[in-house]
């Protein structure tokens, strides 16, 4: 106790007398502060001398029984099928501890060919999502598979002894096994119906192509082997059909390595700027929907050079000027017959026919021995879908003819426009089964709900080309009680039999027979497992050949088009690249993927113009409703963004987005006094866009519905990451008000030509003070090819998943604060007319003379003997002066402790990355995981390490292949080639930092021939 | 009358904590050195039996230091390559040979104590086959060699490179129990490290290097 609590002090002389402050009555201190921290003191030091011993003791507990093939901290790869779209891509799930923790594309495979997109990386995490149901539903109380069974038993005999209809509704199924078990189940009604669709359609190339070529697929496209590819609104590198392989064969095309290099030239049409055109050596905006009468004057130009004559008579007025599509008839026709390619994004049949004519007219048909760019011989199974066939689905669904309905992989009530009716549609069908994995807005009318386990779990086939057929075996048993649906028809069709038997004994009846090697089958299907695929007979889809002729169908006139009216607009719906449909709406690491061209995360908008948004009065985050006038329901509401390249008579929304259960991420991301969720109460992620699709001629339209866009007066903010971390001089700290830095080499395919160096900046060799470090054998860097990324966001997506990199949520990411350690820069030159764009992929480029280890306080970034920046996430403090001394603005910090409750989504975490905690900085480590994992193996085995031994995440999962690694010490790697092309540069060299990660000047084809 | 009652309180504090530390009394030492750290295991298996009498290599049990980032613990049917035949000492199975002999029996198969523990956890029966109403039960060893989690040791550049196991982990071969040898900080590895250089091991060039992103990532 001390003398001064007897002393009244006072703040000031007016606190006098009774104004005094009081002791709270009643309450006397026992100990003062200064006791009670001495006896804290003591207490807390004796309780110290507790914490001397060991501490926590640890147990570990091996195997009783060790697998044969498992050696625990190794991992080990089983070849598999990506499940995340129905392009088939041969991947390699690699597993850890008994699960798959990283997917990888196989390198052998025909599709994927070693790449692998942002979709199929991110489908590890949906395997490991704790709202998948666990459990058979009926209705929405969830049951157990005996009940269910019976149930849905009892209603089947029913249905089949008052014959009643099936229909079983499904998205593309490649897989020849299910196709057979879901035909043989309905086999057993009087009339059972498989009918299938792509939320995404393109259908109308399949209709066209039944007509035209007596095909009833899609050819293979050959982009590898065009010279020059015009494009009418497809975007093959980003959403359309089967995007990996056709990146991987498109720049095939386009390479500059060597005295045999070539160089495509690719022409892009579209309304929108999507990600193909962004890379396409010339980019025309047209309005949506205007690719008919385009074509169709194609055509007629092309004919007319051919000498031949086009089959109708005068054709509607064409939106382009005449010597555009002159220009575009030549380049086309002076190309080698068989060696250039007219694609069409449109899904109409008669549009498809017409460009089936012009590619015939190009002699581009061929079969897959000649050289040709289409190939009616190893088409691609990749899209079955039949819009007529849903049409006429739809209508027995409104008259209630139909007894039971299984819908499967879609999600109809999402998907397709007229939701309510179709609502009221169902009620009349006697039994509903949903084969879902989450409930969704189907299964929420659906009858019984059996959840399937998820691709990597299951056991399936795939033959996405014709000829070429891979096992999908799983990695990890099913999570909860789900179970495949080949059991499910198994044990409803009276056989039950597990999937793995009934695969094996379609292979053994129907494959094997196709073999082009292997005596037995069991050498069959064991080579097919480990390699991931096998080559087969080819079985075209139909039955009877496909002829490389044109046949003599009617090949009509574009229907008259009308651009819109001067206050409408023609709407375009696409499926955004990190997102496709909309299936995986549960998976955070897409949502918080910024768009590859808009880089805007958590969110959907409508793209529109400039010049449109400055008619309306709009800037990008208003709320705009955009409703159809010749629809009552067909409208939605959503914020606006402005796009450089958007056509002006065009607004473009994205499909997938406001799907029923993303509130669940509401509260994604790290919990703060200031921080915001994501979305608000009630709200989902995105808008859906499906209410403004319509039916024409019973196929699905996407592009050409005239519109209107009203202002609704609210906002909304878009969150995008394209103005952070930007490599431009802030205004105000240029000295000479300069900005801009010398960041993007481009040049022009006539200038590389002439001169390897051009689009090069001149730059000094600059003297330094530092002295060299001492390096060791290897020299680690990187090349980036920027011809060759197409800014598809894959390599991010698969650096996420390789080092634990946590989602943070819409609300950091708006405080620049996202996690992503790759990020893909994309700059804008030009104006609006005529944009062009680049995607420079930006990751720590590990300086050999860093200004970030300078200035660490504690060393806790510090050059390695080989070349990398390494980052000691234990030694940081989080004084983050490396983050602000970095010229790249690629270091990240943990702000926070980021969630990781979710005890079975850690199991997606790599247990050979540290998950860092808050307070440290990260940033790439060229994933120093692998590459010490390949050097102890090296040792071990005493084999010296090859160049391609070791592959960081991203440089592995690139379709382009346009990364690569390797050992600048070795004068015959690939890189070492690389670093000595003339069109290698560093970004901002003019610093003297001396990155090893470098890059190649960018080239385009702009040649006039 | 405040005094005492805080002089009380002070001298019973230290009592119960005392009382509290005398368990551990035996492993007091300074934060992060655990030299000496001999946690009693669930089963007594002894290394100087397998490794220094019958001298079984290292890696024969331990084969995930040559292959793997984690070198683990054996699994149980490891053990089994054994001790399905073994079941005690050659002692006591002579001596029930010779109580057999004696009382005119056919000898009765031995377990030793420990080895049952081993047979209870795979849940076999007495005549070592699979017991389908038992209920296997991995076993939980204490792990004596731990680094923090922020360290990544390797174990196979070591091996690579010809260091013998007991240069870190001590005379395991001469331990009924095992202990820990070495103090495993960071200095202690800096150190080797630091010696070793590029020196060359049993006739091959060796780097070990002092790279944070060594053990660090």
């Amino acid at each position: 106790m001390s003398r001064n609590d007897d002393k009244q002090y006072r703040r000031s002389p007016e606190e006098s007398g009774h104004d005094a402050v009081e002791p709270v009555s009643g309450i006397v201190a026992p100990v003062d502060r200064r006791r009670f921290m001495q006896l804290a003191g003591f207490a807390v030091g004796s309780a110290a001398l507790a914490g001397c011993s060991r501490g926590v003791e640890h147990g570990v507990m091996p195997y009783l029984i060790r697998p044969e093939e498992v050696t625990p901290g190794k991992p080990y790869w089983y070849a598999s099928v990506c499940g995340g779209c129905a392009a088939g891509c041969g991947i390699l799930a690699k597993a850890r501890d008994g699960r798959p923790i990283k997917l990888e594309g196989n390198a052998d495979h025909p599709v994927s060919r070693g790449g692998l997109c942002a979709i199929g990386q991110a489908s590890v995490l949906g395997l490991y999502d704790s709202r998948s149901l666990r459990a058979p539903l009926r209705g929405a109380v969830a049951s157990d598979w005996e009940t269910i069974d019976g149930k849905i038993g009892a209603t089947l005999d029913e249905v089949r002894a008052g014959g009643g209809r099936v229909r079983f509704l499904t998205d593309s199924v490649t897989g020849p096994v299910e196709q057979e078990r879901i035909g043989a189940f309905l086999s057993r009604f009087d009339d059972g119906k498989h009918v299938t669709y792509d939320p995404i359609s393109v259908s109308a190339i399949v209709d066209a192509h039944r007509d035209t070529h007596n095909l009833d697929a899609i050819p293979g496209y050959r982009f590898e082997r065009a010279e020059v590819i015009v494009s009418v609104g497809a975007d093959f590198l980003g959403g359309w059909i089967s995007p990996v392989e056709h990146t991987a064969a498109y720049r095939s095309g386009r390479r500059l390595d060597g005295p045999d290099w070539a160089f495509s030239h690719h022409v892009q049409l579209e309304s929108r700027l999507s990600l193909t055109g962004s890379n396409a050596d010339r980019r025309i905006a047209i309005p949506a929907g205007s690719d008919a009468p385009i074509i169709g004057h194609l055509a007629e130009r092309i004919a007319g050079l051919a000498g031949s004559s086009t089959p109708w008579g005068t054709l509607p007025p064409c939106p382009l000027p005449d010597d555009t599509i002159a220009g575009l008839a030549l380049r086309l026709w002076s190309a080698p017959r068989g060696r250039t390619l007219v694609l069409c994004g449109l899904n109409d049949p008669q549009v498809q026919v017409l460009v089936n004519y012009v590619n015939e007219l190009l002699g581009n048909y061929g079969s897959t021995s000649t050289e040709t760019t289409l190939d009616v011989e190893s088409v691609s199974m990749q899209r079955r879908g039949n819009d007529a066939e849903l049409h006429t689905l739809l209508e027995e669904l409104d008259s209630g003819t139909i007894d039971a309905l299984f819908v499967r992989g879609v999600n109809p009530l999402y998907d397709l426009p007229g939701g309510e009716r179709l609502i009221d549609a169902l009620t009349r069908v006697k039994l509903v089964v949903s084969f879902t994995d989450h409930p969704d807005e189907t299964s929420m009318h659906a009858g019984f709900v059996c959840p399937e386990p998820h691709f990597l779990a299951s056991w399936g086939d795939s033959e996405p080309i014709a000829g070429v057929v891979s096992v999908r075996q799983p990695t990890i048993r099913p999570i909860g009680s789900t179970r495949p649906l080949l059991e499910s028809l198994a044990i409803w069709s009276g056989q039950p039999m597990s999937a793995y038997e009934i695969v094996r004994d379609y292979w053994r009846r129907n494959i094997f027979e196709r073999r082009l090697n292997s005596a037995t089958f069991e050498d069959f299907w064991n080579r097919t497992l480990h390699d991931g695929f096998a080559r087969v007979r080819r079985v075209v889809p139909g039955g009877f050949g496909a002829t490389t002729k044109l046949s003599g169908v009617a090949i009509m006139a574009p229907e008259r088009w009308s651009a819109p009216a001067n206050d409408r607009f023609a709407l375009d719906l696409y499926p955004a690249p990190g997102l496709l449909d909309g299936r995986h709406a549960h998976n955070a690491w897409l949502y918080e993927l910024p768009d590859p061209i808009t880089k805007t995360v958590w969110d959907n908008f409508a793209s529109i113009s400039s010049l449109a948004a400055e008619a309306a009065g709009l800037v990008t985050g208003d709320v705009a409703r955009i409703a159809a006038p010749d629809s009552r329901d067909g409208f939605v509401e959503l914020p606006v963004l402005v796009q450089p390249g958007q056509d002006d008579a065009t607004i473009s929304i994205s499909l997938g987005y406001g799907r029923l259960g993303t509130d669940r991420f509401a509260d994604v991301g790290p919990k703060w006094l200031e921080g915001h969720p994501t979305i608000d109460a009630g709200e989902t992620i995105g808008v859906s866009a499906a209410p403004l699709l319509r039916w024409v001629n019973r196929t699905l339209s996407f592009a050409g519905r005239h519109v209107q866009m009203e202002k609704t007066g609210l906002r909304h903010q878009l969150t995008t990451t394209q103005k952070h971390h930007t490599l431009e001089i802030p205004r105000r700290l240029s000295m000479s008000g300069e900005t801009h830095r010398a960041i993007v080499q481009e040049t022009d395919l006539a200038a590389w030509r002439a001169d390897p160096h051009s689009g090069g900046h001149a730059h000094h060799d600059l003297a330094t003070l530092w002295s060299e470090f001492p390096r060791q054998k290897h020299h680690w860097g990187l090349a980036i090819d920027l011809s060759a990324c197409t800014g598809c966001s894959a390599c991010v997506i698969a650096c996420q998943a390789e080092n634990n990199i946590p989602v943070v949520g819409k609300d950091e990411v708006q405080r620049v604060r996202e996690m992503h350690w790759m990020r893909i820069d994309r700059y804008y030159s030009g104006d609006d007319a005529d944009i062009d764009v680049v995607h420079m992929p930006m990751m720590c480029q590990h300086c050999d003379r860093a200004p970030c280890e300078t200035v660490c306080p504690v060393q806790a970034t510090v050059q390695s003997s080989e070349g990398l920046n390494q980052q000691v996430y234990n030694r940081c403090i989080g004084t983050r002066y490396c983050a602000n001394n970095c010229p790249y603005k690629v270091r990240r910090f943990n702000w926070f402790d980021y969630p990781r409750d979710d005890r079975l989504q850690n199991l997606a975490l790599n247990p050979d990355v540290t998950v860092r905690s808050r307070g440290v900085m990260e940033k790439c480590s060229l994933c120093v995981q692998r590459i010490q994992d390949a050097k102890a193996d090296s040792k071990t085995t005493g084999r010296e390490l090859q160049d391609g031994d070791i592959q960081p995440a991203c440089v592995q999962s690139c379709p382009a292949g346009a990364i690569v690694f390797g050992d600048m010490n070795d004068e015959e790697s690939r890189l070492s080639h690389l670093k000595h092309d003339p069109r290698h540069y560093t970004v901002l060299a003019e610093l003297g930092v001396k990155p090893t990660v470098g890059y190649l000047t960018l080239v385009r084809n702009r040649e006039e021939t | 009358m405040k005094r005492q009652v805080v002089n009380a309180v002070l001298v019973l504090g230290i009592v119960l904590v005392s009382i509290s530390l005398v368990g551990s009394l035996g492993e007091l030492r300074l934060p992060g050195n655990h030299i000496g750290y001999r946690p009693e295991q669930p089963i007594a298996f002894s290394h100087r039996v397998h490794g220094g009498e019958l001298a079984i290599p290292c890696l024969y049990c331990h084969s995930g230091a040559e292959n793997s980032r984690t070198a683990g613990l054996p699994s149980a049917s490891m053990c089994m390559n054994c001790h399905k035949f073994v079941t005690a000492t050659l002692g006591a199975v002579r001596e029930e040979e010779r109580l057999a002999e004696e009382q005119d029996r056919a000898p009765e198969t031995v377990v030793s104590t420990e080895l049952q523990k081993l047979y209870d956890a795979l849940g076999l029966d007495e005549t070592l086959a699979v017991d389908p109403t038992k209920t296997p039960q991995p076993i939980e060893w204490m792990r004596v060699h731990k680094v923090p989690d922020f360290v990544a040791f390797d174990h196979r550049p070591h091996i690579a490179a010809k260091v013998a196991c007991q240069n870190c982990h001590g005379p395991v071969e001469r331990m009924d129990r095992l202990r820990q040898f070495s103090s495993l900080g960071m200095g202690w590895c800096v150190d080797c490290h630091r010696e070793t250089g590029t020196k060359r091991r049993a006739g091959m060039p060796v780097s070990a290097p002092l790279d944070c992103a060594t053990c660090h990532y």
